[in-house]
């Protein structure tokens, strides 16, 4: 009859006993579930966070590198190493394509992880214990996270955020005492280079300008996508980069370039200028660094 | 210009007939242009293949998500409009005219987006999340499309006002309609969403606007993204019953309950948009609780109504027609010969079963943490959009064939058997994906090896099982899906002409003969069934809050 009116009394028809049942029994169903997401707050012990911050990518940036460069235990594959204190402020910082620092963390004790994104949307994707949030740029999301068993586990990201989003993948190591740290390789941390301060007069050595270099290569993401061993699939790698001949593109001709201090330096603040040929797909951001610190990053290269 | 169909006595429109025919073939080309990405896209996954470059994957990626999920289902839905507001009501189109104009602009919308795409302009997912840029020509293809669609909404309007004051109908609208006007109200909602978040980011992406909040732009866009697949559960479940008086002469054993439960989902669906937004900044606990939850799961209730009233339809009708015998007989004996049926049914199961006790699970506030953005998402909307809406679709299309194209289906032996090979198909697809997200492999991630990153992760080993299953069912419900679209392309163009019932190859019953007073339950068999839904959803229910226990705390 659904093609066509129903019958005349069709509104005054008594439900049967079991339809009458089934929608009883479903009722209760729907309001069970409604309930239980209510208890879960009280006696649950995972609740997405009620506390979000308003920031921007800009000031959120610099608060991580900050936070990041006081705290900074060593290097692992490029990305920095923070081991906070329990019950503390930390502040992950996602961008296009890596999670920095790599944490390490005390089993059974709380952190408070500040997440936001220096760019696009991000999915923050805890493995193997598969907890997943989005992570929003201008939003500073705080989740109070106590890592309840022992391990190696990595972020990975699962929201889509470009080309190289595959890439994208992070670490936090969950420890009880400081023997546990050797079986990760983080028994010996290397230090990581020291602040250098900037109001001295003297002029940098040759071999502070490197550390220098080098540090801003972690820092500011350089490392995201230009490797140091040879491997080039997001970007070129600088190894042996310094004083090659690169063919770019240059509004939309080919031509060969020298890797000199004044290219690198036109690469770094004017990224769409000269394109290096076979990269032209992944366009890299400005990286807004004063004169001095390209001076470093350039001499950091030199030793590559 | 009308004509009597010689089969269902229906006074047809012409125009109508014609608006409908052309919706409905780019409905199906959409849905070509998606399968063949989606192919593409499961031998990218598929690791030990990998096929396409990174590129050429998310671009495909979002290329399968238009045209499966918006371009394929609302041309359909434009036809499905069509036909319920003219044909089923025996009245004229109110305006052919700008019937072809919605027409027009939607093909304009469609050619627009997908070549952008191509050209590698939008690479940003069907989602498309500010701050990621797109061309503004692809939101541009979109708005056209929209506003085409919602020009045909209107139109759909205009048919019912006529037919009323005409009185085509009787008093009451037929319940197929009902349903499908409930699907025009929701669509006006999606459809206002759609154009409130779309203007704003085209005019943001020439430069105009200076910047789009992230979370501003998420929750406005599930207005659109989430509220449109209430369209489709709408449009299908009013498909159902249709299939049920066409198939066995059966009806809603109650069409108060049948009609209240469409106007729970007019109510709360509109809340539905908060599902996407529960691991996320911005938003509070009591929200997210409240709009999930739909207010208490109201829209739900709708669903678990029809659960129970759409496969009664079909044993009531049964057991009237004397298949009396024990609990099941009326499902035996049910006409399984007839390919719409056996889509209706298949599709009643694989929504229920896979897309809704995991689409109820997954969308609770804090269970969503095990699943976000993992494969099993997809692998929950593939239970939901393929096997619930595609597939009854594509089982309706079983009678538009000789009813509106007036032609004989050519492989009919095929035809039965189709929606068969798509329904395992895709459960094979759906659950394997659903396993994969569940031991944490993300969706929309070109290499799940992490080749070039810092570090890299191996899944639980058990993945590379899943990942072969999941290429397999993709397999599976490609060729189908390809079956599919060979049979009505031929029978369409090439098919013989239908000259009269003679020709129908799929039974038009009778009405079922009316009750004998009867006590006690009305469909024993039904309420059985739907017992055993219920159990499974509880089974998977516990089993998804016992994995939440076990991970880290947060909160």
């Amino acid at each position: 009859m659904s093609l066509f009116s129903p019958s005349e009394d069709w509104y005054y028809k008594k439900v049967s006993k079991d339809e009458k049942m089934w929608i009883l029994i479903s009722l209760v169903l729907c309001l069970t579930l409604f309930v239980w997401m209510v208890l879960w707050h009280v006696y649950g012990k995972q609740n997405t966070s009620d506390l979000t911050y308003r920031t921007s990518t800009a000031e959120f940036t610099k608060l991580s590198e900050a936070y990041i460069k006081i705290n900074m235990v060593g290097m692992d594959n490029g990305v920095p190493i923070v081991r906070p204190k329990p019950n503390s402020d930390v502040f992950v910082l996602a961008e296009m394509w890596r999670w920095s620092p790599i944490l390490i963390l005390e089993k059974d004790q709380k952190y408070k992880l500040h997440i936001s994104s220096k760019d696009v949307m991000h999915g923050f994707s805890l493995q193997p214990v598969n907890m997943n949030f989005q992570v929003y740029p201008d939003y500073d999301y705080v989740l109070t996270f106590v890592p309840t068993e022992l391990g190696e586990y990595k972020v990975i990201c699962n929201e889509y955020c470009g080309i190289g989003h595959h890439t994208m993948i992070g670490k936090i190591v969950v420890i009880e005492k400081d023997s546990d740290l050797k079986q990760y390789g983080y028994d010996n941390l290397k230090k990581a280079p020291e602040v250098i301060t900037t109001n001295r007069t003297a002029p940098l050595t040759e071999a502070e300008m490197v550390l220098m270099g080098e540090q801003i290569y972690n820092l500011k993401g350089c490392v995201g996508c230009h490797k140091t061993d040879g491997t080039s699939q997001l970007a070129p790698s600088w190894k042996g980069l310094f004083g090659k001949d690169e063919k770019v593109v240059e509004n939309g001709n080919i031509t060969s370039v020298k890797v000199d201090e004044d290219y690198i330096k036109e690469s770094i603040t004017d990224p769409k200028q000269k394109v290096t040929v076979g990269f032209e797909k992944v366009p890299m951001p400005a990286i807004p660094l004063t004169d001095d610190e390209i001076a470093q990053v350039i001499s950091y290269i030199k030793t590559l | 210009m009308f004509r009597t169909c010689d089969i269902t006595g229906f006074k047809v429109d012409l125009q109508s007939e014609k608006l409908i025919r052309y919706n409905a073939v780019f409905a199906v080309i959409s849905l070509l242009l998606a399968v063949v990405a989606a192919i593409l896209l499961i031998f990218t996954r598929y690791q030990p293949v990998h096929l396409l470059n990174a590129e050429w994957y998310y671009r495909l990626l979002t290329f399968h998500g238009l045209n499966a999920l918006i371009f394929w289902i609302i041309f359909f839905e434009i036809a499905g409009l069509y036909f319920g507001s003219t044909v089923i009501l025996n009245t004229k189109f109110c305006n052919p005219r700008w019937g072809w104009i919605a027409f027009a602009l939607m093909v304009a919308g469609l050619l627009m987006s997908n070549t952008l795409i191509l050209m590698g302009k939008a690479d940003v997912m069907l989602t498309s999340y500010t701050p990621l840029k797109a061309h503004p020509l692809y939101y541009l293809g979109i708005i056209l499309f929209a506003v085409g669609a919602l020009v045909a909404v209107a139109l759909f309007f205009g048919n019912l006002m006529i037919a009323r004051r005409d009185r085509t109908y009787g008093d009451t609208l037929p319940l197929f309609t009902y349903g499908l006007m409930t699907a025009a109200i929701i669509a006006v909602i999606t459809l206002a969403s759609g154009a409130l978040i779309y203007i704003p980011t085209f005019l943001w992406s020439l430069g105009l606007i200076g910047n789009i909040d992230a979370g501003m732009y998420k929750l406005i866009w599930w207005g659109l993204g989430h509220s449109s697949q209430q369209i489709n559960v709408a449009a299908m479940v009013s498909i159902w019953y249709m299939v049920s008086f066409l198939s066995v002469g059966g009806t809603s054993i109650n069409e108060r309950v049948s009609r209240s439960a469409f106007v729970l989902y007019i109510l709360f669906i509109c809340l539905a948009s908060a599902h996407h937004l529960l691991t996320d900044p911005g938003v509070s606990n009591a929200w997210k609780v409240w709009n999930t939850s739909y207010a208490m799961y109201l829209a739900v209730l709708a669903s678990m109504i029809h659960a129970f009233a759409v496969p009664s339809s079909f044993e009531s009708a049964q057991r009237r027609w004397g298949y009396n015998k024990g609990l099941f007989e009326w499902l035996s004996k049910a006409p399984w010969s007839n390919p719409a049926f056996a889509s209706i049914i298949l599709a009643v199961i694989g929504f229920g079963f896979i897309g809704g006790t995991t689409g109820v699970i997954f969308g609770m506030e804090q269970t969503n943490i095990i699943v976000h953005n993992t494969i099993a998402i997809p692998g929950h909307f593939k239970g939901t959009v393929v096997i619930g809406t595609t597939l009854t679709f594509m089982g309706i299309t079983y009678y538009l064939i000789p009813l509106i194209f007036r032609r004989k289906i050519v492989g009919f032996k095929l035809a039965q058997w189709q929606p068969w090979l798509f329904f395992i198909g895709i459960a094979i697809l759906s659950i394997s994906m659903i396993v994969l997200g569940q031991l944490g492999v993300p969706r929309r991630h070109w290499d799940s090896t992490f080749s070039g990153g810092p570090f890299t992760h191996n899944f639980n080993p058990a993945v590379d099982f899943f990942w072969v299953l999941m290429m397999l069912g993709g397999c599976i419900a490609f060729i189908s899906t390809i079956l599919w679209i060979l049979i009505v392309v031929v029978s369409v163009f090439f098919g013989p002409k239908v000259n009269g019932p003679q020709d129908m190859q799929l039974t038009v019953s009778p009405l079922a003969p009316e009750a004998k007073s009867h006590k006690g339950f009305e469909a024993p068999g039904t309420l059985v069934l739907t017992f055993i839904f219920l159990l499974v959803f509880i089974a998977l229910f516990f089993l998804n809050w016992k994995w939440l226990a076990a991970t880290w705390q947060v909160n």
